[in-house]
């Protein structure tokens, strides 16, 4: 078969791509190696070279990956579109700010961040060149290795079938997909591109990813250490130096989480800031290994305890990362997850890449653990050691929980390979599952960050200890009950786990300050645990607070049918333009929506009421939206949240008018209607028919409608107007059967070359419909062409009889608007202003045509009032005599009509369901976790500060 | 025996035990008429009966939405839905109900749509003529 010569395409990029992955990938390979060998003579004088082969082979390593990654911005940022990854996550309209959110919204691009963060973060320990140097880099280059064959593309031939190994970012588009297109040689410049998904632009898709995958390379340090502690056997100095690395994951990973919790809370729809989706949970178990790890950690540095189960703790943090990856990444969440990558046939690859770490990383365990010495003493009943683990042992136990039930789409897919069909199902509500249990970790936690800090390392005379503390210990305990009591009343639904949960909290906290105001006495440099437990009792009670307390604002019992009582569904109102709606002691009104680009914001205003009196005890504006993609389809929702300081009030539209999600859906809808073309002389009402349904009885309803005027110029909020349009509008007035006032609309119509933009009055007090059609701008240059022109040869000042009337040349307007006529620098335009009175000299109304100079030609613009039956031009000037010509015509009213399409089926389109969620304390949320992060950096500093 | 060893094994055996527990909630996906013999909530995979109507007035009720659906054993029956119509419901290929049999309805708290992946059409790549 000939190849295609295809013009245009840029081949050298992925060529380059290409090479730069595979050097890196073997690059790697020869790091890790090199590397091995210089750990394995390490007493030896070969030790020295092997390590400087390692160091080349990884900053080779390092460089083609970072050199990858600048191509493939490169790529991105000049729209080469030939390219699959390009196309798939960039387009023309796409804002540079963007760049960094499009270049991770795919798998590849996300595979080269976490890979570029264990780049930096080997580079910080080549940098160091300490004792941890070698066994560290070469664990960090074979998972490298591994991340990198995800990414290779490489196909090796097996049989009669290939291998795939990896999905390369720089594929052309031709290799991935088959289709005609390909067949042309012009195709590249045929091409445009996919675009970022449009719920991701935003700043939190720039900041979440590359936090979270800080995060879990981070986890590939501590890793790293505990194999490169076994491996060698130098226990104590690597409880040592994994410490501050574990701070710093635990930090990171803990802040991504908390980034992808706040996204969550303030742009997503699922109203809260945790939904134990198992994307959330698979990204907080490895933290809460991490968590426990540290505080084995610790333990183990302390007092040489604990030692193997920090190995095992940080072993399975890392673990539990991988895990996570292949949860969101191998498709195996399907539809149940918001997360979920789609799938790239990793499968096997990602289950290898577990494989292997964690049978590596276990027979190490359990191959040198024998060599860890450990106190022949066991640990006293009320040392702080004893107590930490019990807590870190409680973490561990959380996080198994926690998987268990997010594994259940794994247990279907091991179900299938013995050929059982488990169709097994999460739990019906999976947030009640999981707080179920994880209120009673809360629970432990808290009180034991509290009374752990009391303790001492190797306690041998606790009942002393007690004594000197004891009053401490119960001056804390009473502020607790005290502000546990008084909470208790405060909560909607004060059950045993969540009193203890609220005295959980209280206690960490009272604990916690008085640990930093008379234990440490203020030295605040060793407070960084403190700080972290102070947090987490914060972060409880506003859990308690906002989950517990969260109410629905949306819901009006009188308005609702309480059809199913047992089922708590009042969630949503309905919410009509205009019209005030009473919800729990709050007046909200649907005042109007308006368009910023792809969003349309929905402007709805809260007034709180006082009591009885209605007086107004508060207001604020709210503008949830929703998103379109650039097709104008609904893409999802943006809440938008009154943010107080002990509460917010979440509000999110649950729905909209179908026409205004889906313009397919809208033109259907648009199709059903049936219209009937009216003939609508100028300021005659005519009588159009409703029935309504009174029991089984119709009655009929007489509403009218008339036509004010037809103009040459109109407005509608979606219409922006451009040079060359034709603008023709129609003034209706609606007088509804029996109603006191009547109803004014436009409907209008453009012709912008050769197209139609219908722009019809919906008038959704009746469920009507009018618009203008092409018949209407064919009757009016009918009217027009049927006209016929009187001329007058006027002198400014002067009048002249016209039928019955009077007109008079009052004047000259050099600055002329009018809708046929728009401004260019070098006109010369004047327009005449007629004034048209009746026999009586009443000004009836006032006219001006144009009469145009525009390079040298003339050009004649006229002026017309249907709504009084006049057309003027503005035919001649004389300078000489200083006379000006105006022809005039009159319209016959009587018998001049338009065809106005309307409609008496349009369903009402001035309606939204708002669903209004109010979490009190939810700062408390916040200010707890971040409280728990600062702790955590604030140790590092400390122990970085202290070498 | 260590202290520490007891109190690892005292929270192995609670574990077991909660995880024994947690299996509870786990369920397998029900049929109409599995729902209708225990009575119970249940999660139940359907097909949306496309030819019957979709029932949604949100100017009468905002949380009221009704349709048919077509079980795994191909039994048809009326849903009520006690919230708002689901986005792009009619494209929906499986639905996930989380309810109870209330007499012949079914009624439903949650609802869960598995639509078809991403078309990959020519005309996707295509620039439009400008």
């Amino acid at each position: 078969m000939d190849q295609i010569q295809y013009i245009g395409e840029r081949i050298w990029p992925g060529n380059l791509g290409h090479f730069l992955i595979v050097l890196s990938f073997v690059a790697s390979l020869f790091a890790a190696a090199t590397f091995i060998m210089a750990q394995k003579r390490r007493d030896g004088e070969e030790f020295n070279s092997w390590k400087r082969m390692g160091n080349i082979g990884f900053a080779i390593h390092g460089v083609s990956i970072l050199s990858a990654i600048g191509l493939l911005f490169f790529i991105m940022i000049n729209q080469y579109y030939e390219y699959q990854y390009v196309n798939g996550h960039v387009s023309d309209d796409l804002q540079m700010r963007y760049i960094f959110s499009a270049f991770w919204e795919g798998q590849e691009g996300s595979f080269m961040l976490w890979m570029f963060w264990h780049v930096i973060l080997g580079g910080v320990i080549l940098w160091r060149a300490d004792q941890w140097q070698a066994p560290v880099l070469a664990v960090i280059s074979i998972i490298q290795l591994f991340l990198l064959s995800m990414i290779l593309g490489v196909h090796i031939p097996f049989g009669e079938e290939t291998i795939k190994i990896g999905s390369s970012p720089f594929l052309l588009l031709r290799e991935v997909f088959d289709l005609p297109l390909f067949s042309k040689a012009n195709y590249v410049e045929l091409l445009q591109g996919q675009g970022l998904n449009i719920a991701l632009q935003n700043y939190w898709m720039t900041i979440h990813p590359p936090t979270l995958f800080l995060g879990f390379a981070a986890t590939s340090v501590p890793f790293a250490y505990a194999i490169a502690g076994l491996w060698s056997g130098t226990h104590k100095e690597s409880m040592k130096a994994i410490l501050p690395w574990a701070l710093f994951t635990g930090g990171i990973l803990g802040t991504g989480i908390l980034m992808g919790a706040a996204w969550a809370y303030e742009a997503l729809s699922f109203g809260g800031y945790w939904a134990w989706d198992p994307v959330e949970n698979t990204s907080l178990v490895p933290w809460l290994i991490l968590i426990a790890a540290l505080h084995s950690n610790l333990i183990a540095k302390a007092t040489g305890y604990s030692i193997k189960s920090t190995y095992l703790f940080y072993i399975l943090t890392f673990i539990f990362v991988l895990y996570s990856t292949y949860l969101t990444r191998s498709g195996i969440l399907g539809d149940s997850s918001a997360h979920a990558f789609t799938e790239m046939g990793l499968e096997a690859q990602l289950i290898f890449f577990i494989a292997f770490f964690l049978i590596g990383g276990l027979w190490l365990y359990f191959k040198n653990s024998k060599s860890i010495v450990v106190p022949e003493k066991e640990e006293a009943t009320f040392s702080k050691e004893f107590w930490m683990f019990i807590g870190s042992l409680i973490l561990i136990f959380s996080a198994v929980l926690i998987t268990f039930t997010t594994s259940i789409p794994v247990y279907n897919v091991i179900g299938e390979i013995f050929g059982l069909e488990m169709n097994l199902s999460s739990p019906d509500d999976v947030v009640a599952h999981h707080n179920k249990y994880q209120i009673w970790i809360g629970v432990l936690i808290g009180i034991l960050s509290g009374f752990a800090q009391f303790l001492r390392w190797k306690e041998f005379d606790f009942a002393r200890r007690f004594s000197s503390l004891g009053k401490q210990i119960a001056l804390t305990l009473a502020i607790t009950i005290v502000c546990t009591v008084l909470t208790i009343r405060l909560l909607d639904y004060p059950s045993a786990p969540n009193i203890l949960l609220v005295f959980a909290g209280y206690y960490a906290i009272f604990s916690n300050l008085d640990y930093i105001i008379f234990m440490i006495r203020g030295k605040m440099k060793i407070a960084g645990s403190a700080f972290s437990h102070i947090g987490f009792g914060l972060f409880v009670l506003g859990v308690i607070a906002s989950g517990v307390n969260k109410s629905y604002l949306s819901s009006n019992p009188y308005a609702q049918r309480g059809l199913f009582e047992e089922f708590d569904y009042e969630k949503n109102v309905t919410l009509i333009k205009g019209l005030p709606m009473y919800m729990n002691d709050y007046k909200v009104t649907y005042l109007r929506d308006t368009f910023d680009g792809f969003h349309r914001y929905y402007h709805i205003n809260f007034k709180e009421l006082g009591d009885s009196s209605g007086t107004v005890q508060d207001e604020f504006d709210s503008y949830p939206s929703i998103i379109y993609d650039k097709n104008f389809k609904f893409a999802s929702v943006n809440p938008s949240t009154k943010r107080y300081a002990q509460k917010d009030i979440f509000n999110h539209l649950a729905g909209a008018p179908e026409a205004e999600l889906d313009p397919e859906r809208a033109r259907e809808i648009e199709d059903s209607l049936s219209y009937v073309f009216q003939e609508m002389a100028i300021n005659r009402p005519i009588t159009l028919t409703d029935t309504v349904k009174v029991d089984d009885a119709r009655f009929p309803r007489f509403h009218q409608i008339q036509l004010l005027n037809v103009r040459r110029t109109g407005e509608h909020p979606e219409y922006l107007s451009q040079e060359g349009d034709l603008v023709f509008s129609a003034d209706l007035e609606i007088q509804k059967y029996e109603a006191d006032s009547t109803i004014r609309k436009q409907a209008m119509i453009v012709l912008r070359e050769n197209l139609l933009f219908n722009f019809p009055a919906q008038i959704n007090t009746m469920g009507w419909k009018a618009k203008l059609t092409e018949e209407f701008i064919n009757r009016y240059f009918e009217i027009e062409s049927n006209l016929s022109y009187r001329p007058f040869t006027l002198k400014e000042g002067q009048t002249a009889r016209f039928s019955d009337y009077t007109i008079e040349l009052a004047g000259f307007d050099r600055q002329p608007e009018n809708p046929g006529y728009s401004a260019l620098p070098n006109d010369i335009a004047i327009a005449a202003v007629l004034n048209i009175k009746d026999s009586e000299d009443n000004l009836i109304c006032q006219l001006r045509p144009i009469y145009l100079v525009r390079n040298s030609q003339v050009y004649i613009i006229k002026d017309e009032s249907f709504q009084h039956g006049f057309s003027a031009k503005f035919a001649n000037v004389d300078p000489q005599a200083e006379t000006f010509t105006v022809s005039l015509a009159e319209y016959d009213l009587e018998q001049l009509s338009f065809p106005v399409a309307i409609a008496q089926d349009s369903p009402r389109n001035d309606w939204i369901v708002l669903e209004s969620i109010v979490f009190p304390g939810i700062n408390l949320v916040w200010v707890g976790s971040i409280l728990m992060m600062f702790g955590l950096f604030f140790s590092i500093w400390n122990r970085i500060s202290r070498h | 025996m260590k202290k520490i060893h007891i109190i690892a094994i005292v929270i192995i055996i609670a574990a077991i035990a909660i995880l024994l527990s947690a299996t509870k909630d786990m369920g397998t996906y029900a049929t109409f008429s599995e729902a209708e013999s225990s009575g119970k909530i249940v999660k139940l995979v359907g097909e949306l009966s496309k030819d019957k109507v979709i029932e949604y007035n949100p100017q009468v009720d905002p949380n009221y939405c009704s349709f048919h659906i077509k079980d795994a054993d191909g039994q048809e029956k009326k849903v009520i839905l006690l919230m708002e119509k689901p986005h792009d419901f009619e494209r929906s290929e499986k639905v996930v109900l989380t309810g109870k049999m209330k007499g012949e309805e079914f009624v439903a708290t949650s609802v869960l749509l598995k639509c078809p992946s991403k078309y990959q059409d020519e005309e996707l790549f295509i620039r439009a003529e400008s």
